[in-house]
């Protein structure tokens, strides 16, 4: 059963724990998410767009009409006005709207901020009672704070892209504009404090994020391994090589059985009997007491035996068969998923995980938010705004003060 | 003594270990608030016994995995099978905001620290579990690690080359990112909430349905039909973009061009070679149809040059571009991250001065900071009994020749 169906824009949605909050969303893709985190949680985000709408409207891939996924994923729940930089009073309106709002959210660095009058530094000066949660690819100060980046550039700036991949291939991107997650995460994160702090003080503040340093802070322990081993981490494909451990072919895909680690088997007796249990006759010869020896499952040899008699039984069922008689026997495996498998997951399904949402006409299942709450709603309240959606124009912003949009008192 | 941080105040009951829990109270912990982590003796947190260690010696205290995680936080440690400690526990959590685990689902409650026990003590506890699969559900006692989560959510499936098996991140990705983020963003939303309304909150945060928002529009796009698959480094419309190869051993440089203009720049800055002037690469779309062969292009062009001073020739004329960062790059190099001061150095009192990942952001007016390393095992416990518990010496020195407290 699909979970409810949220469609109208500006229908009062039950309370979540943001309530009351009004983000204004200004941010370009690195920054997207963080607006969308904060709108599932009740807060009223409204991201302003030039009359053309936002160029990120556009961004491929999209469906048959025309409306852009990673958009329609970032956007869900917020509200859409159209400001347009070219308009004469642009910026006395843009200044009108923060009066009205807790929070302020870009996505840039501070050249082109400061470009528009939109440095944290001054706006905070104009605005004392605001949160302006400044994104930036290198954070606001230092000597390449005005480098032009991307999702891609600042992986590796980062540090994360030089950790994926296989050795003998060039470093690897993760798939999607995962800095957008990371930097949204993190952002939200802080936004979070700093409101904590504007509603006991009744003053705002900046925050001043950087993306490379988000990214950094994602490096799992490469960073200590240099430091106390004098190790520098490298790519190593698909994950550490060990006996058990790793992906392994099956009749629709791949699995990854983790089946020991750091050079110790893992729940190996049960991998035996499960073996074998499935008429594998050769998986007796894993009893042998080299199994239980780390430079064995360690070599190349050993690896490849195993390989051998596991691909020989898996190769013949589904990821979702071996991942639920696997699981079944205590056994930690599971399936690579594709997003189609996930649409049809059936832990995911008899959650009501996902929410069915009308997108221009097309019912498209949101995956559910991140977390659930026991007394509050949480989640995708609506799909990506049309463009104007909230009001006409900037112009209309003491309608939309009619509409009920007035400051929550800090 | 006010610490002037912003989250001074807030206490956290925290019964999280491994991975990703930890990473979730670390930014409370360096926004200031108490968390004290409450630990087994007999039976330690798993990490504390992962690599890397000081001079590569391994000690439940020598753990730079652990440390890294764990900045700012108190260590218990208590018998929570024994009565007296869980007596313990209680009485803190009484005292505590928030409670946060991430065991399988029913061990808090086996241990009578599940949220409706807590809830009757604390009516305003803000309460997180975080199941791998869920706590309820028909995978709900499915096992597994960071790597089996980001295989079960998509993210591993879809990273790789499209021509070889899918390779993922390369790390455990889902513990240092979306589910210890996503779980800290929920407890700051809830104490928020539990300000406006004096109510407290039961948060479920399932490792794998928080993972699988990292790959939100892949799934819009299955659920309109469309498929997604592996792209290595492409992009769906910018061309060239990819990570070109240096000169040196294993030297590479992510370069990613969107525009005209960029095309422009980046070709004169290769010194205009030949094909750069060819017409079927004079726009977006015919040089993306082009990639391949571009890729090929630029690997000989870019093949000589040092990785920082082209990236550093490119960003100035307005090409995203950086070198390929190593730890190495990172720690020892990065005039940025130096700039930013970003890399902390704690003085352990196992390790000795370590280096701590920083704060990824700065409050202006109230920033957090790494107030001190991570702790020994167990070294708050008489602290926190006698000054927080108000337990007199005499019972603590009893309790702990029992093995209760330590």
């Amino acid at each position: 059963m699909d979970g409810m169906v949220v469609t109208m824009i500006l229908t009062p949605a039950p309370d979540g724990p943001l309530e009351g909050i009004r983000v204004i969303d200004l941010t370009t893709r690195l920054g997207a998410y963080t607006g969308r985190l904060l709108s599932d949680l009740g807060a009223e985000v409204i991201r302003v767009e030039p009359r053309e709408g936002a160029p990120e409207r556009n961004n491929a891939p999209r469906m048959e009409d025309g409306i852009s996924f990673s958009f329609a994923f970032t956007e869900a729940g917020k509200q859409s006005l159209i400001a347009d930089s070219s308009d004469a009073d642009y910026a006395v309106q843009l200044e009108h709207l923060l009066d009205t709002a807790q929070m302020l959210l870009t996505s840039e660095g501070p050249a082109l901020l400061r470009a528009r009058d939109l440095h944290p530094e001054d706006v905070t000066d104009r605005h004392p009672g605001l949160v302006h949660v400044s994104i930036s690819p290198f954070g606001l100060t230092g000597q390449y704070a005005d480098r032009p980046a991307s999702d891609l550039t600042l992986l590796a700036a980062g540090g994360l892209l030089g950790l994926a991949g296989d050795p003998d291939r060039e470093p690897l991107r993760a798939w999607g504009n995962q800095t957008s997650v990371i930097a949204g995460v993190h952002a939200a994160a802080a936004a979070l404090i700093a409101l904590l702090s504007l509603e006991s003080t009744g003053r705002g503040q900046f925050v001043d994020l950087s993306v490379q340093e988000a990214v950094a802070h994602s490096l799992e322990n490469a960073v200590q391994y240099l430091d106390l081993e004098g190790v520098v981490r490298k790519r190593v494909g698909a994950g550490p090589a060990e006996a058990g451990t790793g992906l392994f072919q099956c009749a629709d895909g791949w699995v990854y059985l983790v089946g020991g680690l750091g050079g110790r088997p893992l729940a190996w007796e049960s991998i035996i009997e499960w073996l074998t249990a499935q008429g594998v006759n050769e998986a007796r010869t894993l009893d042998a007491d080299k199994w239980q020896e780390r430079t064995w499952r360690r070599s190349l040899e050993g690896s490849t035996a195993f390989r051998q008699i596991f691909e020989k039984f898996a190769r013949t069922r589904t990821k979702q068969e071996l991942y639920e008689s696997g699981q079944g026997r205590g056994i930690s495996i599971a399936p690579v998923a594709m997003p189609e498998d996930l649409i049809n997951d059936p832990q995911l399904v008899a959650r009501d995980f996902f929410r069915t949402i009308d997108v221009g006409g097309n019912p498209l299942r949101f995956p559910g938010p991140p977390y659930r709450f026991a007394n509050a709603y949480v989640g995708p309240r609506s799909g990506p705004p049309a463009l104007g959606s909230a009001t006409e124009s900037l112009a209309d912003v003491d309608a939309a003060a009619d509409l009920g949009y007035e400051r929550t008192p800090a | 003594m006010s610490t002037g941080l912003p989250l001074e105040g807030i206490r956290v009951a925290d019964f999280t270990w491994v991975g990703a829990g930890p990473f979730l109270t670390k930014p409370l912990a360096d926004h200031g608030a108490d968390v004290i982590k409450i630990e087994s003796k007999t039976r330690t947190d798993p990490i504390r016994s992962m690599a890397p260690f000081r001079d590569g010696q391994s000690g439940i205290n020598r753990s730079g995995y652990f440390a890294n995680r764990n900045s700012s936080k108190r260590s218990i440690c208590l018998d929570l099978k024994h009565p007296d400690g869980k007596r313990l526990a209680l009485e803190l959590i009484a005292k505590s905001d928030v409670v946060a685990n991430n065991y399988t689902p029913g061990t808090m409650e086996r241990l009578g620290l599940g949220y409706e026990a807590v809830r009757r003590l604390r009516p305003d506890i803000i309460y997180l579990d975080m199941p791998m699969q869920g706590n309820s559900g028909p995978h709900c006692d499915y096992r597994g690690y960071g790597l089996t989560i980001a295989a079960a959510s998509g993210l591993f499936g879809l990273s790789g080359y499209p021509d070889r098996l899918p390779v993922g991140t390369g790390t455990n990705y889902p513990d240092h990112v979306p589910n210890p983020l996503h779980g800290a963003i929920a407890v700051l939303a809830a104490l928020r909430n539990r300000r406006r309304t004096g109510q407290g909150e039961h948060i479920e945060l399932a490792q794998l349905e928080s993972t699988v928002n990292t790959i939100g529009p892949a799934l819009l796009a299955a659920s309109a039909g469309q498929q997604t698959e592996r792209a290595a480094n492409d992009d769906p419309v910018a061309a060239p973009h990819g990570v070109y190869r240096c000169a040196g051993e294993d030297k590479w440089c992510a370069i990613a061009v969107f525009t005209d203009a960029q095309w422009d720049a980046l070709t004169l800055a290769l010194g205009a070679p030949a094909w750069a002037s060819r017409p079927d690469l004079a726009s977006p779309e015919g040089r993306r149809n082009a990639r391949r062969e571009l890729d090929v292009l630029m690997n000989s062009a870019t093949q000589t040059w040092d990785a920082d001073r082209l990236a550093a020739t490119l960003t100035t004329e307005g090409v995203p571009a950086s070198a390929v960062l190593d730890a190495d790059a990172l720690l020892n190099h990065d005039p940025q991250l130096r700039d930013r001061n970003h890399w902390i150095r704690l003085d352990h009192p196992v390790m000795g001065p370590s280096i701590y990942d920083g704060i990824p952001y700065q409050l202006s007016r109230t920033p957090g900071r790494l107030r001190g390393p991570a702790p020994l095992l167990g070294a708050d416990t008489r602290e926190v009994c006698q000054d927080l518990l108000g337990m007199d010496p005499e019972t603590f020195d009893s309790l702990n020749q029992q093995g209760v407290v330590g």
